[in-house]
């Protein structure tokens, strides 16, 4: 006599573990290498490059910078970006975020490894950047003015794993219906850690705050402060 | 987010499950979707039964089923104060304490997709005669 036996396995697997892993082993040699990694992400057009321009500029040849910088085609914020740090951009050629295979093969293009601070420039999306680890070890939600101060609700995951928020375009403020504080508090209702700076970065307004900012944060890494260590920050 | 691609890794990792466990074919299987995991069930449910009909054109052997069953438990977002220690589920992304106020809010669960349960069909035996 035959029978057949059906039966149910428990797996409770987490089908994102391995990728999860990749991650935490590339943020670790980061920071064993003493670089910090900030992770840019923002709408389309919000400033990423504008802001990244400035900060090199702030920071002239006192610290050692690199970036890898996203974009679905062309090099032209590689090209922006050049006259002031090594950079390399990374053409995803249609995907909308980055993964942290790409970061791993960008890293392999620049001319060194020693860097201070590594800055990635995510695909200016709000969604998808948000569910993709880069091993970073801060990750800034970048508003502009001109996007309205209602968007911190409508995408939560980008800000709830999001370590800072730079609000930008802050010249334009008198033309626009955007408050500060309005943007603040949405956001912070979903993140109440976030650091928030305001700034533009076309005149250099509040431009140092934010760089003593990612100072502090690269003195916490060198102090193995582990909080940093995971994304998101639950 | 990306639900064909998590489907088709979903998938993947049911088969070798499978394979594993010496079964014949899988019959069923059951994920947890959180509310902040960045999947849409109806999407992963959508790409899900694409790609098994998919792999049932492209592979006459093929052991996934067309009648494989995909059950979706969705996992509410847990939240805990840290201020007062106080657990509940909440029904939005605003992080405020439902006891005392507090914006000091961890989440517990909700960002996970999971493959929780597979069931299986073994081979048949001939039944030993002890």
């Amino acid at each position: 006599m035959t029978s057949p036996i059906e039966k149910t396995i428990a797996v409770n697997q987490d089908l994102q573990a391995e990728k999860k892993r990749r991650a935490a082993e590339q943020r670790a040699a980061f920071a064993a290498r003493g670089t910090l990694v900030v992770n840019i992400v923002s709408s389309p057009g919000a400033g990423k490059t504008s802001l990244l321009e400035a900060t090199a500029k702030h920071w002239g040849t006192s610290r050692r910078l690199a970036v890898l910088v996203g974009d679905i085609a062309t090099e032209r914020d590689a090209d922006r970006l050049r006259p002031f740090t090594p950079v390399v951009q990374l053409t995803t050629g249609g995907a909308c975020h980055l993964e942290l295979s790409l970061i791993q093969q960008g890293l392999g293009q620049l001319p060194a490894d020693d860097y201070q601070f590594l800055f990635i420039e995510n695909i200016g999306n709000l969604v998808c950047p948000a569910s993709h680890d880069l091993a970073e070890h801060v990750r800034v939600a970048l508003l502009s003015t001109t996007e309205g101060d209602d968007k911190p609700g409508k995408y939560p995951k980008m800000f709830r794993t999001s370590q800072a928020l730079v609000i930008s375009k802050l010249d334009l403020l008198p033309h626009v219906p955007f408050s500060v504080e309005a943007a603040s508090d949405d956001a912070r209702q979903i993140q109440p850690e976030l650091a928030i700076f305001s700034l533009c970065s076309l005149t250099g307004a509040g431009i140092a705050q934010w760089c003593d900012y990612l100072d502090a944060m690269r003195e916490q890494l060198l102090a193995g402060q582990s909080s940093m260590q995971e994304i998101p920050p639950h | 987010m990306h639900e064909q691609s998590l489907v088709r890794s979903l998938l993947t990792q049911v088969e070798q499950l499978r394979i594993e466990h010496g079964a014949d074919v899988v019959t069923r299987v059951e994920v947890e979707i959180g509310p902040l995991s960045g999947v849409e069930p109806l999407l992963v449910r959508e790409a899900f039964e694409l790609l098994v009909a998919a792999e049932q054109d492209a592979n006459a052997n093929s052991q996934l089923r067309p009648d494989l069953e995909l059950v979706i438990h969705t996992v509410p977002l847990g939240c805990r104060c840290r201020e007062c220690g106080s657990e509940w589920s909440a029904d939005s992304c605003r992080f405020v304490c439902d006891h005392c106020r507090s914006n000091s809010v961890q989440v517990i669960s909700g960002d996970e997709f999971r493959l929780k349960n597979i069931t299986v069909r073994m081979p048949q035996q001939a039944e030993v005669n002890i």
